[in-house]
């Protein structure tokens, strides 16, 4: 019934030829793009580096073992490549169906964090499903879970895009998604998953001002958030002036902004970092990417962030070349998850949003996140491979 | 509206461009951070990477004139525990305690607080510190931690002062030279991880401290030790509050010897009795008024001849025949001798007689006769009632009636040494300048200020604050003086050969403004030789049980203490 209009498949009307044969022209059909495998492999390996490097003292500290962290990064990257090889293999269009199930296999997930005994807590937060020594965060299942949904949905619904209660489903599955989220409580990963929906609702084609309709009230649901945990309250006030409590709430800002401030330029060089010394918490993990800033300087930073956005910028080409709207719409929503969460992570470390818990993509210890990021890259270049 | 292709590109390129902006604003900020503000973030990071061991400045020592060390620096250590780098807690807490015979409880407790630093124990002694080195205990340190060590102990106590724990000057020349003295500390500066372990691998890097420097007193150590040994004797023969003597060299203000006694040795502070330490700690020649009875006379003599030689009707020649009645009427109220008249002793006496005897209605004559604004001139030029500037904590300035409201009743006392109280070191000073040639020396401490290796940084010059009398009267004076230790009441300090000149004095205490029953202030100021004074002694006993004059109870002791001078300085008879 609602089998119409997918890209590529349909005789294209006026100026959209001119944009498609040049896209014919440039592109090899048969082949993917390639530089996405590679720049993901060259950034966890980086990575590795980086966790080792920011690790290494925390690590013989804690466990002995300055190879601690960089062991259990170095087995997620592994399994990382081993899983992105496989989805590049993986015809994505067999997934479209996947959303559904994905999305009841993630809450399910979400919700087992609050079961005594399987959910793990730490810092105050219960975000972590535990086996013995093996645990791993659903969220990260779940911003994917969220993308499969929504691309598989407006692929198979086009039109739906113009009503309200067309896109009522998929708001209400972000919005789902987000509550156990937020209940963890997972600010940031809440905020990822938020403008990732707002992102794919934007690349599906719903009309602004529908998206308006929910930006409104998300945008008003901040302060009640906010006010609804005391500890927001505290983090914000630390974020607008940490130097006010330098050991208590804005201590961790204040630490990263020491890394960052030390690097300058040029940075101390690699391996380098005084911060590393338990004086910077997290930096093997949410931040990393301090570290990096510290050893390697802005200079160091900036070549981080531009071979970021040289991931994102083949995401979108990606999008954009795609042979149906559910691959495009999935590609989208792989680089949105990936862009967004690079963006939120370094305005955490730069003091430039209040600090919330969030891993740096494909480079901070951690690896849930490693593997289904770069099983998503996988994705995005079977996505390529099958373009037009 | 179907969703059509034109509007995907349009929209994928919003994308783009919205997503490129979020970058740009993260690399905005990261150049704010780490550029902008760099140097400011970098400053205060590099804070908190390093821990500092104070490396302590050793104090500079005190030495007398002849550089005999009065105050050194003895080895000691202070051991210290950074809780968190403490491996063996129990251990630790266990050895340390029993060490220092400390409670092992509330030691264990400190090392598993969050303190980052924890002083165990201060003032630890070299083999102490070389067994607890020897048990290995990580998370223990060791800083220098010197004690102040005073070779003589009980000697120039009052003078010499001490120091806080932490070596900082409390009293005493301590105090009042504490900046030469103390040195500027230095530091070793570790890097370390947030809770103080050392980096391996980073050294440390030092900051030298600079060494105070060494001060050298006008003190004759072989003087001071006569007097302290001589001011012990009379403490203990007449058990006064208080038995005190200042030696200084008349002819360049040098404070020679200085002692009081009651005292207590330096190396051991009675720092729990906090009255008693304030009492015995006191530099009573300086920082203490006393009326100064007939030693006063010296000046109103003085005065009265300058004053004639300078051809003031008024002033009385040295020939002058004083009347010899016991008593003068001034105000209608009766001052009289201490002495009857009626032996005759008192009768038809000359200025150098009235010395002599010490005889108070003569000085009433002089002072009266002067008049306040001149006598007061000459209480002034030789420093009664204002500070002599001496090198030295807490000086008082004395008591001196303002010259508006004093009566002539007052000027009459005033002239034998009543209604004024001075400080010994004002009277020793002021009694100099009279006798060695008329010049008033500031009296002083500091001879010399060296590095610790012995550089000269600073030589103190004896200093003429200003001329006070003339060669002849300074001369005449010197001579009557000599005559009164020779034939008159300092007959006690008389030394066969050695020009001895002096003055004896004692002076009623007054409480609460009357005079208290039996209390006296016994004194004596000599000096020798008198054509060429070199040493003069004042000795105060003050309160003595007993004998009270100042004939009886000080001047044997200033005889003591000139002839022990003569001994040691091996000064010929002349």
């Amino acid at each position: 019934m609602f089998k119409k209009k997918v890209l590529g498949n349909e005789k294209p009307r006026g100026s959209v030829v001119t944009v498609k044969n040049r896209l014919i022209e440039r592109v090899n059909k048969r082949r993917g793009d390639i530089t996405i495998p590679i720049v993901v492999a060259i950034i966890s390996a980086f990575g590795a580096v980086a966790v080792y490097s920011a690790g290494s003292y925390t690590a013989k500290k804690n466990y002995s073992d300055e190879f601690f962290f960089l062991r259990k990064h170095i087995l997620g990257v592994l399994l990382g490549l081993a899983s992105m090889f496989f989805a590049c293999l993986f015809d994505y269009r067999r997934t479209k169906k996947a959303g559904v199930p994905l999305v009841i296999v993630s809450a399910v997930l979400l919700s087992l964090v609050f079961v005594p005994g399987i959910g793990v807590e730490s810092y105050g937060a219960k975000r972590w499903i535990g086996f013995g020594s093996f645990s791993f965060q659903p969220s990260e299942i779940a911003k994917f879970a969220f993308v499969f949904f929504t691309a598989g949905y407006f692929a198979k619904y086009p039109e739906r895009v113009n009503t309200f209660k067309g896109i009522l489903p998929v708001v209400a599955v972000g919005g789902a998604i987000c509550l156990l989220v937020i209940a963890e409580p997972n600010m940031s990963v809440t905020m990822l998953i938020g403008g990732v929906m707002l992102g794919m609702l934007f690349f599906a084609g719903v009309p602004l001002r529908r998206i308006a309709l929910f930006v409104v009230p998300l945008i008003l649901a901040v302060p009640v958030l906010i006010v609804a945990e005391p500890y927001r309250l505290k983090r914000l006030s630390a974020f607008l002036d940490p130097w006010a409590s330098p050991k208590g709430e804005g201590y961790q800002l204040i630490q990263s902004l020491y890394s960052l401030g030390s690097g300058g330029f040029f940075g101390v060089g690699l391996f380098n970092s005084r911060q590393k010394y338990l004086f910077l918490p997290f930096a093997e993990s949410d931040f990393i990417l301090s570290v990096i800033g510290e050893e390697l300087g802005f200079v160091g930073v900036t070549a981080f962030l531009f071979l970021s956005l040289f991931l994102i910028s083949r995401g979108i080409l990606v999008a954009a070349r795609a042979k149906d709207l559910y691959g495009s719409l999935l590609a989208s929503g792989i680089t949105l998850v990936y862009a967004l969460q690079v963006i939120i992570n370094a305005l955490v470390v730069t003091g430039s949003i209040p600090p919330t818990g969030i891993p740096l993509p494909l480079v901070s210890s951690g690896n849930t996140s490693v593997i289904v990021f770069s099983s998503a890259f996988g994705v995005l270049y079977n996505i390529s491979k099958n373009s037009i | 509206m179907e969703y059509s292709f034109t509007v995907f590109r349009r929209r994928i390129c919003a994308g783009i461009i919205i997503l490129s902006a979020l970058f740009a604003v993260v690399a905005v900020r990261l150049f704010v951070v780490q550029i902008v503000d760099g140097k400011e973030l970098r400053l205060k990071a590099v804070d908190q990477w390093t821990r500092e061991l104070p490396l302590l400045a050793p104090r500079g020592r005190i030495l007398d004139r002849n550089g005999v060390v009065l105050v050194d620096n003895e080895s000691a250590y202070a051991v210290f525990v950074r809780p968190k780098t403490v491996e063996d807690v129990q251990k630790t807490a266990v050895l340390l305690s029993e060490e220092f015979n400390l409670d092992c409880e509330k030691l264990l407790k400190k090392i598993q607080s969050n303190v980052s630093e924890y002083t165990v124990k201060r003032h630890i002694s070299d083999e102490q510190y070389e067994r607890v080195k020897s048990f290995g205990l990580k998370g223990v340190y060791f800083s220098e931690d010197p004690v102040r060590f005073y070779p003589y102990g009980d000697f120039l106590t009052q003078t010499l002062g001490f120091v806080s724990y932490d070596n900082a000057g409390q009293s005493g020349i301590e105090k009042q030279y504490d900046e030469i003295l103390k040195g500027k500390d230095g530091e070793m500066l570790y890097e370390t991880d947030i809770v103080g372990v050392e980096i391996d691998g980073t050294g440390a890097s030092y900051l030298p401290s600079v060494a105070g420097l060494d001060v050298t007193l006008t003190i004759d150590y072989e003087i001071q030790q006569i007097v302290e040994q001589t001011m012990q004797i009379a403490y203990l023969t007449h058990s006064p509050k208080r038995a005190e003597c200042i030696v200084l060299d008349p002819s360049s203000g040098e404070i020679l010897a200085m002692a009081s006694k009651p005292s207590y040795d330096l190396n051991d502070i009675p720092r729990k009795n906090v009255a008693l330490l304030n009492s015995l700690s006191r530099n009573g020649l300086i920082a203490d008024n006393y009326e100064p009875g007939s030693t006063f006379k010296i000046l109103t003599a003085a005065a009265t001849l300058e004053e004639y030689f300078n051809g003031n009707p008024r002033a009385f020649s040295p020939n002058y025949v004083f009347n010899s009645s016991r008593y003068r009427t001034v105000l209608g109220r009766n001052i009289k001798c201490w002495r009857s008249h009626a032996d005759g002793k008192h009768s038809n006496q000359t200025i150098k007689e009235a010395l002599n005897n010490s005889c108070n209605p003569c000085f009433v004559d002089m002072a009266l006769a002067l008049g306040k604004e001149t006598f007061y001139s000459y209480i002034e030029k030789v420093n009664y009632g204002s500070k002599t500037g001496v090198d030295f904590v807490g000086e008082a300035s004395g008591m001196l009636i303002p010259e508006k409201a004093v009566t002539d009743g007052d000027l009459a006392r005033i002239g034998f040494g009543q209604t004024i109280a001075v400080t010994p070191v004002q009277l020793a000073s002021a009694t100099a300048s009279v006798i060695n040639g008329g010049k008033y020396y500031t009296p002083h401490l500091l001879k010399e200020v060296s590095s610790q290796k012995g550089v000269r940084v600073q030589t103190v010059a004896p200093e003429v604050k200003r001329v006070t009398f003339s060669e002849k009267t300074s001369k005449l004076m010197a001579s009557y003086l000599e005559g009164v230790v020779s034939e008159g009441s300092g007959k006690n300090a008389y030394i066969e050969g050695y020009k001895v000149g002096g003055k004896t004095g004692t002076a009623q205490k007054y409480e609460n403004g009357v005079i208290a029953q039996g209390k006296y202030v016994s004194s004596f100021v000599g000096f020798f030789p008198s054509d060429n004074p070199k040493y003069l002694a004042l000795v105060i006993v003050d309160e003595p049980e007993g004998q009270h004059y100042g004939s009886v109870v000080a001047a044997p002791y200033a005889k003591t203490i000139f002839e022990g001078i003569i001994g040691v300085k091996k000064i010929n008879k002349t």
